[in-house]
């Protein structure tokens, strides 16, 4: 077991990994009632094309198998995991995202039992056809309640326009055609290619003791056989570069919402360290051409063109990367191209100056310590596992480090006219 | 030390504990909840967040922020039982954890000190450029409320099952009618009025040192007021009349809503069987509304209960298939009656005080959690009980108490929000 001593911030970090792939990271925080465990897996919503376990072609699975068996890896043959957990006092719950699925519980005590619960049942699946064809109801029930949510209708709509023909346009949940063609076997495909151990990784946070915790994980893991280890190789069969500029759907809301895109389709940085330089010096660049202390946002705030509502986002992931800017707006049509106008001229920008990333690292190191509150937060990220050896607790030394030529250097590679896409959303007219 | 009067009606409260990276600061001003003064409170609320008199753009106000280390600030509007709370929150870094320790709460304290005593008012209105923009803002954001439909049906409810007390059934953000009415100079004499008669209690949470924080707080100049004597309950008017809503809308999902008056209050008699009572019915994912109309009928997307023990009343909110609102209802009764005949095992009893318990030690883990538990302390001291007390009242609570607590709770208000084609 690696101990990671972090003077400045106060925290101590214990890794392995185990003879089965899995990797384990634990951080004791002893002035916490909490404990909460994540166990993730690299596999989410896009991994819809892949070679399976232990196959050599390929096969295509329906859209939204990854979400459906979180749903039912918490069903048994006999118990409700909710009930085993809910016993132990420990509440628990799972949530997919575009490249991972996780399951978590959080508990303030039976952290033995717990922790066991969380690896037994992520890793004794049980599906069979009976329970597959009842969840459906539910999971279509869920898909069309975030059909009546606007904002992630728009989310969707510029990621459909980015993403055409790539399962990134694909809410995560699936389609109510496309979750009823899912079967038994699906899962069970799905299940062993993507939670092998060496595709995971498990992340306990709170009030444990690391040398305990990590004896129990590693006999829990010992006394469970898996397949030998195979590269899983994933890949997307649309044309992933297609580009939709511009389309607009209605629906019943009151204001006008629009989003633009842009899609990242320049190679990123192989090495961890440099990949979250480049995340981190994007997030600054678009803080200082659109965030609240830009003259962008204040002019376009008093123009009347965007309001609380507007909000930015880089988004970097497993084999995509898009940023997308936006949010509730009188005139969806001149926000729009405001927005475009601004990206496009990035080089050239006034807001682009050594006071303000200064002011902006200064505020992006302050919200960074301020998340570090969050267990749940600081547990969500290590799971990502995005930057190889580099940790959540390596940030706050890279950005003190970002120059403004980094931030120059991101508006160069990525923003382009031919990348750029824009989505409104339109209220219904009223008869 | 854990608290220090500042001047009459003004009460400063510590918390000190080393579990944060941050400190915060929360500054309540309280006032008896009434229909005329909610959406004042509302507008005065966004105004204050938005600029001051010496940051008057919000740009510059924002610049303030980021470089106290990226300040999160806020002032915020909210309701409990008879009381409306105006509260301002900063949550900032400890300077220990920054290069060369800045002394970032003293600069925040004159931040504090900047919004609430130099807001934008000129003339004793407030600057007409910034107030028109402001109440055009809250003017969007409350006809965009009907837009998040557990939100809007959970408001309708409210509506129905309040009916008798027009500040009750008011949104604690306000209405547009009311908000139509206010001018820049109505929001100026309303922001003088509280500032100099509402209760004020400033309670700060983090690694701190309460006597090094008492001589920086002095430097908020507030005057000398009466503390807030009205009782924090609204006991909620009961009846033998269920009053029904229906309305339809083109949305995909619809939400039907039950209310029910229960005469419990926080903390007082059969509250805490009244806790363990709701985390068997609706409270929890194990719980009977969650396992028997979800899970085991499939009827409902969502489907839970929750407690307001200021007003003494639950209620109970499904997302379901316009069809099955007949079949919703009727399961709903029969999760009550089960509960009531005593159809409650070893287990859900047992699972249901250990997740009560679970969640009251998590709380202890969350700065606001921790700050709002303090100031309802504040305002009914017979809420301070310890750990070990608090723990030992749920373990004690019987499956006799919970049975009568579900005899108890009666059926007022049903609304239903029907899809109808999207």
């Amino acid at each position: 077991m690696e101990k990671k001593e972090y003077a400045k911030l106060h925290e101590t970090l214990y890794q392995e990994t185990l003879p089965n792939g899995l990797q384990v990271t634990l951080l004791p925080k002893n002035d916490f009632h909490k404990i909460y465990g994540l166990f993730t897996t690299n596999y989410g919503s896009i991994d819809n094309e892949f070679v399976p376990l232990g196959a050599n072609e390929f096969v295509h699975v329906p859209d939204g198998v990854a979400h459906f068996l979180e749903h039912k890896m918490f069903e048994k043959e006999t118990v409700d995991v909710f009930q085993i957990f809910g016993k132990q006092g420990a509440s628990a719950n799972a949530f997919t995202s575009f490249t991972r699925t996780s399951y978590l519980f959080s508990s303030t005590n039976h952290v033995n039992e717990n922790l066991q619960t969380l690896l037994d049942f992520v890793q004794q699946p049980y599906f069979t056809e009976a329970t597959v064809t009842k969840e459906k109801g539910i999971i279509a029930q869920e898909i069309q309640m975030y059909q009546d949510d606007p904002n992630w209708r728009l989310f969707f709509g510029i990621l459909g326009n980015l993403y055409p023909q790539h399962p990134l346009s694909i809410d995560i949940a699936g389609t109510v055609e496309s979750i009823n063609q899912i079967t038994a076997q699906d899962l069970y495909t799905c299940y062993h290619t993507f939670y092998h151990p060496s595709n995971m990784n498990l992340f306990v946070v709170g009030d444990i003791s690391p040398m305990q915790i990590m004896e129990l994980i590693s006999n829990n893991q010992a006394s469970k056989s898996f397949a030998p280890y195979q590269e899983i190789r994933r890949r997307f069969s649309g044309d992933t570069r297609k580009i939709r500029t511009k389309s607009q759907i209605s629906m019943e809301i009151n204001r006008p919402k629009t989003l633009v895109g842009i899609k990242g389709a320049d190679t990123l940085p192989e090495r961890g360290i440099d990949l979250l330089r480049y995340q981190i010096a994007a997030n600054l660049l678009f803080q200082m051409l659109f965030g609240n202390t830009s003259r962008n946002y204040l002019r376009l705030y008093d123009q009347g063109l965007l309001d609380d509502s507007f909000g930015y986002e880089f988004n970097l992931d497993r084999e995509f990367h898009f940023a997308d800017f936006g949010g509730d707006t009188s005139d969806p049509d001149r926000l729009a191209g405001e927005l475009i106008d601004i990206l496009l001229s990035a080089e050239k920008s006034s807001e682009i100056t050594e006071r303000n990333l200064e002011l902006l690292k200064k505020k992006m190191i302050g919200k960074h310590l301020q998340a570090l509150n969050s267990l749940e937060y600081i547990a969500n990220q290590f799971s990502q596992m995005q930057f190889g050896s580099v940790t959540l607790f390596d940030r706050m030394e890279i950005i003190e480090n970002i120059q403004l030529s980094d931030c120059l250097s991101v508006a160069k590679q990525l923003i382009h006219s031919e990348a750029i896409s824009r989505f409104t959303l339109l209220p219904n007219i009223k008869e | 030390m854990s608290a220090y009067l500042l001047t009459e009606g003004v009460q400063v409260h510590y918390l000190p504990t080393t579990q944060y990276k941050t400190i915060q600061i929360m500054v309540r001003f309280t006032s008896l909840l009434k229909k005329d003064t909610i959406t004042k409170r509302t507008l005065l609320s966004s105004l204050l967040e938005t600029n001051s008199l010496h940051y008057p753009n919000q740009l510059l106000l924002s610049e303030k922020l980021a470089d106290l280390y990226g300040a999160s600030f806020g002032v915020d509007i909210n309701k409990k039982g008879n009381y409306h709370l105006l509260t301002l929150s900063v949550n900032l870094v400890n300077g220990n954890y920054l290069e060369n320790q800045p002394a970032v709460f003293e600069e925040a304290v004159d931040f504090i000190h900047e919004i609430l005593f130099f807001p934008y008012i000129e003339k004793n209105a407030f600057h007409s450029a910034t107030f028109d923009r402001e109440k055009e803002n809250l003017l969007d954001y409350l006809a965009s409320v009907n837009e998040d439909k557990q939100l809007y049906a959970a408001l309708k409810l409210q509506e129905i099952l309040f009916s008798e007390s027009p500040a009750q059934k008011t949104p604690s953000f306000g209405t547009i009618e009311d908000l139509q009415k206010e001018t820049a100079s109505s929001i100026g004499a309303y922001y003088q009025e509280m500032l100099l008669k509402d209760q004020v209690d400033i309670f700060v949470i983090g690694d701190i040192v309460p006597e090094n924080i008492n001589k920086l707080l002095q430097k908020l100049k507030f005057q000398p007021r009466a503390p807030l004597l009205n009782e924090i309950f609204y006991p909620s008017k009961t009846g033998n009349v269920i009053f029904e809503k229906v309305e339809e809308q083109p949305i995909v999902q619809s939400k039907l809503n039950l209310g029910y008056h229960t005469n419990i209050y926080f903390y007082q008699k059969d509250y805490f069987p009244f806790l363990v009572f709701n985390g068997i019915f609706g409270g929890f994912p194990h719980s009977k509304l969650f396992t028997n109309v979800r899970e085991k009928q499939s009827m409902a997307y969502y489907a839970s209960s929750s407690i307001d023990t200021f007003r003494g009343v639950m209620t109970v909110q499904t997302g379901i298939d316009g069809k099955n609102r007949e079949k919703v209802l009727r399961l709903v009764a029969e999760q009550l009656q089960a509960i009531q005949t005593g159809e409650i095992t070893k287990d859900e009893l047992q699972q249901t005080k250990a997740m009560l318990k679970n969640q009251y030690l998590l709380s202890m883990d969350n700065p606001n959690a921790q700050l709002e538990k303090k100031y309802v302390e504040v305002v009914y001291p017979d809420s301070k009980i310890s750990l070990e007390t608090w723990c030992k009242r749920i373990d004690e609570v019987s499956e006799k108490q919970v049975q009568d607590i579900a005899a108890q709770v009666q059926l007022a208000a049903v609304y239903f929000l029907e899809g109808g084609e999207a």
